[in-house]
């Protein structure tokens, strides 16, 4: 039969056997389609009728194909197992459809699963099968190309990246009505050095101004770095190894080289999740001489510390809270957000289910740059829809850039009439700016902050 | 392909309504756009809009925001040329919803 299959199946099943991990073997040969991930997926819940979005399903789509070439019950005998090969492109157009389409590598039905499968894990595995053969969406390609080209997801010349944050420094001396106040870029022996999502120096630098004046009112020893400042990584949505380990190096170079105590990353999922939990492994690397943690965890810990105080009335409004995939079922971080949220608004609600039960925003796995499966996606985003609703809240606060935009599309969409926001955005805005507590302060009184949010997206 | 009708004409937009061709595009096709969002244009709008379409002629790419916001502030006076006014004028972002009203590909990446 081999002779009959195309090139690029051929090297799908030759790479299929170089990517397979003990975890990945595991979760292919334990499925006992009992069936318990059927209702963990908000692309079942939203499609009752079609048993092609159900987990189990799309797993055998790749499990197949296990089977049928690295599995020996397959070979002894594959009519039991249902062991398939690829022979055609447009069988691996089909797979593509499966694997980039019809999951958001969210992951909650991993977590569902008594067998203990991790389908996330592996449909990652079959993407990256495909991107070796140069079968992927296009606006996955796209921005993966910019961050192996240009190194930042977004195509960023250095200079543009350095006069925005120039651009915003100059806005924090005059919100701060403090001269002195800085962006530093590239300080070496920082004790916190800073990155971000390209997204907020090309289309939305509020965040990075709200975060400087953060540090800024807790007298933060910080910097930013002038290059591997992009903390996200699109290798964790195109299943490309090669690219994570670049992506995650070029990062971690950065803060050796300036020596930083502390590796920040700004509020996002995938990003916190490829460059603290993936990034080390893909860049084949141990991280000994920095920590790394979430801005969320900074911002908790400088209130608690009284570095900064706050005053909840300057956030009115009803709040809930958006867990996202990556930051809660994959890296555990499920209450130091909550805290902080609470410590600077009045009035949360909780939205049910939550934590790691949470329900993907429907822009995970790099959903927000496939437009071609637009549809499914705002089909499936009933059940977010549905939970947002019902929490009576009009502001949905997450810590992820990812979920901003899957969450604004859907509030559209399904017209609930609601804001998102960010936790940095709301601590800035909560902000008390006492010229005591803030180090290295000149006594002056700052500017009136706005009274508007500052970092709020009304779909 | 998606498509939208303004004045009898057919135009092919992608699946977030971005215009696919952007040279096809028209005033009207702007202000058909934002009355679909229950928006009426003002002049404020239209400055963001032309100055969108006049660099992407130029330059075949959307501006930065940084780029968007000093040009503004050059043409039409510093409290014009800031971010939260850009979001004031165009609560779902610029890069997005401004965009999208001229004729602009959608932008790629984490947005």
């Amino acid at each position: 039969m081999s002779s009959e299959r195309s090139h690029k199946a051929e090297k799908v099943i030759e790479r299929m056997g170089k990517k397979l991990t003990r975890q990945i073997v595991g979760s292919l040969a334990a499925c006992v389609h009992c069936g318990m991930c059927t209702d963990s997926c908000h692309y079942v819940l939203a499609n009752p009728d079609d048993p092609t979005y159900a987990p189990a399903y799309k797993a055998d789509r790749i499990r197949k194909l296990f089977k049928s070439h690295y599995d020996w019950t397959g070979k002894v005998f594959p009519w039991w197992v249902g062991a398939k090969s690829v022979y055609t492109d447009k069988d691996l157009e089909e797979l593509k459809d499966t694997v980039f389409g019809k999951c958001t590598n969210c992951r909650r039905c991993s977590i569902n699963c008594p067998m203990g499968v991790d389908l996330a894990t592996f449909n990652r595995m079959a993407r990256g099968l495909l991107v070796h053969v140069g079968i992927m969406p296009e606006g996955i390609a796209h921005v993966a190309k910019e961050q192996w080209e240009i190194g930042n997801q977004m195509g960023i010349l250095r200079e543009d990246y350095l006069e925005t944050i120039e651009w915003q420094e100059e806005e924090l001396q005059e919100e701060m009505n403090d001269p002195a106040a800085k962006i530093p870029v590239d300080r070496m022996d920082a004790n916190i050095v800073y990155t971000i999502n390209p997204r907020e120096v090309k289309h939305d630098p509020r965040s990075i101004l709200d975060a400087a004046k953060i540090f800024y009112a807790a007298g933060e020893d910080w910097t930013m770095p002038g290059e591997g400042w992009d903390m996200t990584n699109f290798a964790l949505f195109n299943g490309d190894d090669d690219l994570g380990g670049a992506v995650a190096n070029r990062i971690y170079d950065k803060i050796e080289e300036l020596r930083g105590k502390r590796l920040v990353i700004s509020e996002c999922g995938h990003g916190y999740r490829s460059t603290r939990c993936e990034g080390p492994n893909w860049g084949k690397r141990d991280i000994n001489d920095f920590e790394i943690e979430s801005s969320v965890i900074t911002m908790l810990r400088y209130i608690k510390e009284g570095k900064i105080k706050v005053d909840k009335s300057k956030n009115p409004g009803i709040y809930t809270f958006h867990d996202s995939c990556n930051n809660a079922r994959s890296c555990g971080m499920t209450e130091e957000p909550r805290e902080l949220l609470s410590l600077v608004v009045k009035d949360f609600r909780e939205m049910y289910p939550n934590r790691a039960e949470n329900y993907c925003c429907t822009g995970g796995g790099g959903a927000m740059s496939m437009p071609e499966y637009r549809e499914r996606r705002l089909k499936s985003g009933k059940i977010k829809a549905d939970q947002l609703n019902a929490t009576g809240a009009n502001i949905v606060v997450t810590s992820c850039h990812n979920c901003v935009d899957g969450l604004a599309d859907l509030i559209g969409h399904y017209k609930l009439g609601m804001k998102v926001t960010q936790l940095v955005n709301l601590v800035a805005n909560a902000l008390v700016l006492d010229r005591k507590s803030i180090g290295g302060g000149n006594g002056k009184k700052p500017a009136e902050a706005n009274p508007a949010l500052s970092g709020i997206i009304t779909p | 392909m998606p498509t939208m009708e303004f004045e009898g004409k057919t135009y092919e937009v992608d699946e977030e309504g971005y215009l696919m061709d952007w040279s096809l595009w028209n005033e009207g096709i702007a202000a058909e756009m934002a009355k679909q969002d229950n928006l009426e244009l003002s002049d404020a709008h239209w400055e963001v809009i032309r100055f969108l379409r006049d660099y992407f002629e130029k330059y075949q790419i959307a501006p930065m925001i940084k780029i968007l916001t000093k040009e503004l502030a050059k043409k039409y006076g510093k409290e014009k040329g800031n971010t939260k006014y850009l979001y004031e004028l165009y609560p779902a972002g610029p890069a997005k919803q401004a965009c999208r009203y001229a004729g602009l590909p959608k932008p790629t990446g984490c947005v």
